[in-house]
């Protein structure tokens, strides 16, 4: 499929302006890749913004719910080095 | 023409700072609603749909162009910057990343065809008994978006599994991360078995991760040693002309 795609559309490639394009989204990828260090100094990085766990390996900060579909919910403070409570 | 999506609309709002504002809703004003729509799912991290409207778009006559343009940056764009003021966090911007990918496998193929060449073909997977791969998709991430190919082989990578890959996809670079003090000599295995299996000079290695250090990788025998996601796509780049210069000469 993408093969047939990209033989319909080859040729309305400006190729110049496809290059700006990838460069600007590295630029965001790579502000995103520094607010990432900057963030992960103070909070679990598998912790999401509903403070919830989304790692597939153990922590003891995960608190399990009554509810098996939902992930676990984080009790971590991130006042301590989080990384100490991961599975080893 | 106003922002037109509804959750785009939406999620729009969340652009605080003048500026960015300007520029991001002059990026978006007078787009299709399809771009709209494929900006706005990348957002929320639905890659089923930035698949299938990537598909869609591009059947229409949409080019790759305005796919980039109209759609998938506007949408990383305010990903970028939700991020950036704590709105979302780390598994938030990773899911974005991979519906990115979702819409971008249709995209490169056609940049290829027009002459667009992939930067290099990379295999990342975390070492033997190591599950820790927050580190590892943010490099992933920053990898593909500096025009690598790159195979996840995911976490618990054993060296067959390293070997395996870079044989069956003939990659250039292997990266290994590791976020244990107690996996880190998996690295130093791996690359062991590479060299048993006569297949040290037909890649390089880069390994990286919390604990792992310039001196350690040096000990492993490692290639090279990427510091973050950023480094890690600048030695990638090295490495593969390093290999590129052993090859032709």
């Amino acid at each position: 499929m993408a093969e047939e795609l990209a033989s319909n559309n080859d040729s309305n490639v400006d190729y110049e302006k496809a290059r700006a394009s990838l460069d600007r989204l590295y630029n965001i990828y790579k502000d995103i890749a520094s607010t990432a260090d900057e963030v992960m100094q103070t909070r679990c990085p598998y912790k999401n913004a509903a403070s919830r766990c989304t790692a597939k390996f153990g922590c003891r900060n995960q608190f399990f719910t009554t509810d098996p579909t939902s992930l676990p919910a984080c009790a971590g403070s991130d006042q301590i080095d989080y990384r100490e409570a991961w599975d080893q | 023409m106003p922002i037109t999506h509804e959750g785009l609309a939406r999620e729009f709002e969340f652009v605080s700072s003048p500026g960015e504002r300007k520029h991001i809703s002059e990026a978006i004003d007078g787009t299709a609603p399809i771009m709209q729509e494929l900006a706005y799912e990348l957002i929320v991290g639905n890659n089923t749909e930035v698949d299938r409207l990537t598909q869609e778009a591009l059947a229409d006559g949409f080019t790759a162009n305005q796919l980039l343009d109209d759609g998938l940056l506007n949408g990383m764009a305010i990903v970028g910057v939700k991020f950036r003021d704590n709105l979302i966090f780390v598994p938030e911007v990773l899911v974005a990343a991979r519906a990115m990918k979702a819409g971008m496998v249709h995209i490169e193929p056609i940049l290829s065809a027009s002459g667009a060449k992939p930067a290099g073909t990379i295999i990342m997977g975390t070492v033997k008994g190591d599950l820790h791969d927050i580190g590892k998709n943010l490099c992933i991430m920053m990898l593909r978006g500096a025009g690598f190919v790159v195979h996840d082989i995911g976490v618990d990578s054993s060296p067959d599994d390293f070997i395996n890959a870079a044989v069956e996809h003939s990659a250039e670079v292997v990266g290994m991360s590791a976020l244990l003090t107690t996996t880190m000599p998996n690295m130093g295995r791996t690359i062991a078995a590479f060299e048993e299996m006569g297949l040290r000079d037909e890649v390089r290695i880069m390994v990286g991760g919390a604990p792992v250090t310039q001196d350690f990788a040096d000990e492993m025998g490692a290639d090279a040693y990427g510091d973050n996601a950023v480094d890690a796509v600048d030695k990638a780049k090295e490495l593969v002309l390093l290999l590129a210069e052993l090859r032709s000469s």
